[in-house]
């Protein structure tokens, strides 16, 4: 009944977890996995590419919120991009755009790192 | 009545005898009547047989000391004789009809189809007997009449059939085995005495007898042959069945004594099963039904000591633990018994683990001393788990039959149910309990949102709030500040359900608390993500939108704190989406939320109205999985925006249901919340509608 996956690619210095599907509250779960998975592994650059994703609901959202703080205190982030415009209206809704890094292409989201832009805002 | 001469026609004979078959039927039948009405127990019908044969003899006895015999066979002395011979075979015939009743009811205890059809066909061959030689008054002639050879096959074949049919019925004995211990000692005395009465009646009534000091006297046989042979044959069949029963019973009830202690176990057995059932009636309690699983096959004398492991998921724990222990100390059977690795075999196995000798089982310690010698492991399986497993020991080795495994076995399967059942129960209970709390929980939250909605003349309000669950995460409130204020708010909690809700409640409380203090959007709402940001959970969040209305001039203030977007519709039905910058409560607990949060003004013109609502609207999806999304919403609210905000609400929802389809089915709380400035002179009619929720 999951319509939901997440896949790992390592990309240079960071991580790229390419979501697909449906993130709601069923399946905020997987992506919480799959990030905890990335920072067992010492692994804290992450790039959530969702060019896939279909529909984020509140639970799914609130994944990214779970887990920003701690991953920018071992000096990595949270970087998204490739959101289909639907998409991207919900988190924009919110105002993640004032919290996360939300581009259009994975390898803005990789230069991002590779130039060491820090996150928007420090917690 | 009396016996007719020798000479006598063969017709006559055969009325005669029919007369007299007429007659004897009637005593027949009132015997069963009165049989039948005093339904006696087995100890009983013994006694009473015994008294009947006894008084028959005595009589028996006093009618031949009357004076009068016969000559020869057949040839009466004098008239006295008829008489003796009417009373004789009176006298027996009750005899042998009440011994037949009185047994016939033990014979036909627990009657089936076969057994009651055996019975019919003994009286039946009984009967076939007496109609056979009915032509015979006294003595086979064979060679008077044509007839009179097959006559007599019939009645020899009559004859057989009834002595076969005597033996089949004398073997039902089912009685003896549901008769208690003293009353079968009775009943073995007594049948002894009916052995010797019937025996000695039957040596009466042989030809050949006669009474030791009148040794010239004729045996009553010949009272009876001369009275009707066809009644005499029918009296010495029925004593005779009297005299089998008697002795099979007599036989089976001392092949049985041995086996008492054996059936008393099984009665008790069955005893402690019933009780087990009639306990998970009542008792729910766990502690008292694992002691009763483990003490019954203890107490049915089946073991020596029994426990019962029990593998608690929910405890976290993996190692089966013993659960209830009888006979035995729990640490002790722990201590000598692998109980882990034995649960797991059984568990695993799904049947029945045996340890004749435990001393050559390495899984088994010590246990010669601590009495475990043999020991059997039984897991309680239901059709799609392991609920335990149930260990019996012995304190010798070998100790369990076949049998005991088979009994174990049986009242394992039982406890299996019984423990299901009371699983189930407690299931049952607690999804009650929920639902009740749930219930309650609903109508607490209910009245956290607004009971009636303030009617202020120059606006008219509506709004409902549906939650998916029980109990949701919407909000919405509407407070009047004084001076002509109005502040309004809808709120969204991340989430669904319960943890939605508390926080959906600490939202109502900080609205109508922190609203009469500090009315401004931006003041408010920067209060508000600082009070509720120390209590979200780090992935939860709350999206509002939270404004002030001037209820004289119009003018409105309001703020989105990463709430969907009001929609502003004027009169002209031009729509304006409020996307102001705002994040939404609890993503950021430092300065940048009071930094991006922006605070819209605006003045109403009178038909202006304003459409607040949560997630739940937009997002609402058909059975194709199509969103209802904002066109539709806006649509809605374009088509009716010359109603009153009731009209503006209703076709809102109206129109969410319709797309939902047949089903309506809410993934998401759903909350509306219309204002429409109606402007300070309002139309006549509408002060008259009330907007109530």
């Amino acid at each position: 009944m999951s319509n939901f996956s997440v896949a790992f690619r390592d990309a240079g210095s960071a991580t790229i977890l390419a979501v697909c599907g449906e993130l709601d509250a069923h399946t905020a779960p997987e992506l919480e996995s799959a990030i905890k998975k990335c920072r067992d592994e010492g692994k804290s650059n992450l790039i959530v590419s969702g060019s896939e994703l279909d529909y984020i609901s509140s639970a799914g959202l609130g994944v990214f919120m779970a887990f920003i703080e701690e991953i920018r205190t071992l000096g990595g982030d949270i970087k998204i991009c490739a959101l289909k415009p639907r998409i991207f209206d919900v988190f924009d809704l919110l105002g993640f755009p004032k919290i996360y890094h939300i581009v259009e292409t994975e390898e803005e989201a990789l230069s991002l790192f590779e130039q060491g832009i820090q996150p928007i805002q420090g917690d | 009545m009396g016996g007719v001469g020798e000479t006598a026609p063969v017709s006559t004979t055969i009325l005669h005898q029919a007369a007299l078959a007429v007659c004897f039927l009637c005593l027949w039948i009132t015997i069963a009547r009165t049989t039948q009405n005093s339904r006696l127990p087995p100890v009983q019908i013994f006694w009473r047989a015994s008294l009947t044969i006894l008084a028959a003899l005595v009589l028996v006895v006093l009618i031949l000391q009357i004076p009068g015999d016969f000559i020869v066979e057949n040839t009466p002395a004098a008239p006295i004789v008829h008489v003796k011979s009417t009373l004789l075979s009176t006298v027996l015939a009750g005899l042998g009809f009440i011994l037949v009743q009185r047994f016939g009811q033990l014979v036909r205890f627990r009657r089936t189809r076969r057994s009651e059809r055996n019975w019919f066909l003994l009286i039946l061959f009984v009967s076939l007997t007496f109609t056979a030689i009915a032509p015979f008054h006294h003595h086979f002639e064979v060679e008077s009449s044509p007839f009179n050879l097959p006559l007599a096959g019939l009645f020899v074949l009559a004859a057989i059939g009834s002595v076969i049919f005597i033996f089949l019925n004398t073997v039902r004995l089912a009685w003896i085995l549901r008769l208690p211990v003293k009353q079968k000692m009775g009943a073995l005395g007594l049948g002894v005495v009916v052995i010797c009465l019937t025996s000695a009646t039957l040596v009466l009534l042989s030809p050949a007898f006669s009474l030791g000091p009148f040794a010239e006297q004729f045996s009553p046989y010949y009272y009876l042959a001369f009275y009707s042979l066809p009644l005499a044959s029918v009296i010495i069949l029925f004593i005779t069945f009297g005299f089998v029963y008697a002795l099979t019973s007599v036989l089976s009830m001392i092949f049985h004594l041995p086996t008492i202690g054996d059936y008393q176990r099984s009665v008790d057995e069955m005893a402690a099963m019933q009780t087990l059932t009639v306990l998970v009636r009542e008792v729910a309690d766990p502690e008292k039904l694992y002691h009763w699983v483990v003490s019954t096959p203890v107490d049915s004398g089946r073991g020596k000591a029994a426990w019962l492991t029990i593998q608690e998921l929910d405890s976290g724990s993996l190692k089966p633990q013993i659960v209830a222990a009888h006979n035995i100390e729990a640490s002790i059977a722990d201590d000598v018994c692998d109980v882990n690795a034995i649960h797991g075999e059984a568990a695993r196995t799904r049947t029945l683990v045996s340890i004749q000798n435990t001393s050559s089982d390495r899984r088994i310690q010590n246990g010669k001393t601590s009495g475990i010698m043999s020991l059997l492991a039984i897991p309680l399986t239901t059709r799609t788990e392991v609920l335990g497993t149930l260990f019996v020991s012995r304190d010798v080795a070998h100790a369990f039959e076949n049998e005991d495994i088979e009994s174990i076995g049986v009242f394992a399967s039982q406890a299996t149910l019984v423990l299901e059942n009371a699983r189930l129960l407690e299931a049952q209970f607690e999804r009650e309990r929920l639902a009740s709390e749930l219930a309650i929980a609903h109508d607490v939250q209910r009245r956290l949102l607004p009971q009636t909605i303030p009617r202020v003349s120059t606006l008219s309000l509506a709004a409902s709030s549906t939650a998916a669950q029980e109990v949701g995460g919407d909000y919405y409130d509407l407070l009047e500040l004084g001076d002509g204020k109005l502040a309004f708010i809808i709120a969204d909690v991340s989430g669904k359900g319960t943890s939605a809700a508390f926080y959906m409640a600490e939202m109502q409380g900080i609205f109508q608390g922190v609203a009469q203090i500090a009315p401004d959007p931006h003041d408010f709402l920067c209060h508000v993500n600082k009070a509720l940001g120390r209590s979200l959970e780090k992935n939860v969040f709350v999206t509002a939108i939270y404004g002030v209305l001037d209820c004289n001039s119009g003018a409105i203030s309001i703020a989105r704190a990463g709430h969907p977007p009001a929609a502003f519709v004027d009169v002209t039905g031009r729509t304006t989406l409020l996307r102001s910058g705002g994040l939404g409560i609890g993503l950021d607990r430092s300065d940048l939320f009071a930094q991006t949060l922006e605070v819209k003004q605006h003045v109403f013109n009178p038909g202006d109205l304003i459409a607040l609502y949560t997630d739940g609207v937009t997002e609402s999806r058909n059975p194709e999985g199509e969103e209802f999304g904002y066109d539709r919403l806006l649509q809605s609210i374009q088509s009716t925006r010359y109603e009153r905000a009731q009209g503006v609400h209703d076709a809102v929802l109206q129109s969410v249901d319709q797309f939902l389809g047949a089903e309506k089915k809410y993934l998401d709380d759903l909350t509306v919340l219309i204002i429409k400035w109606h402007g300070p002179e309002p139309a006549a009619h509408d002060a008259e509608d009330d907007p109530l929720l």
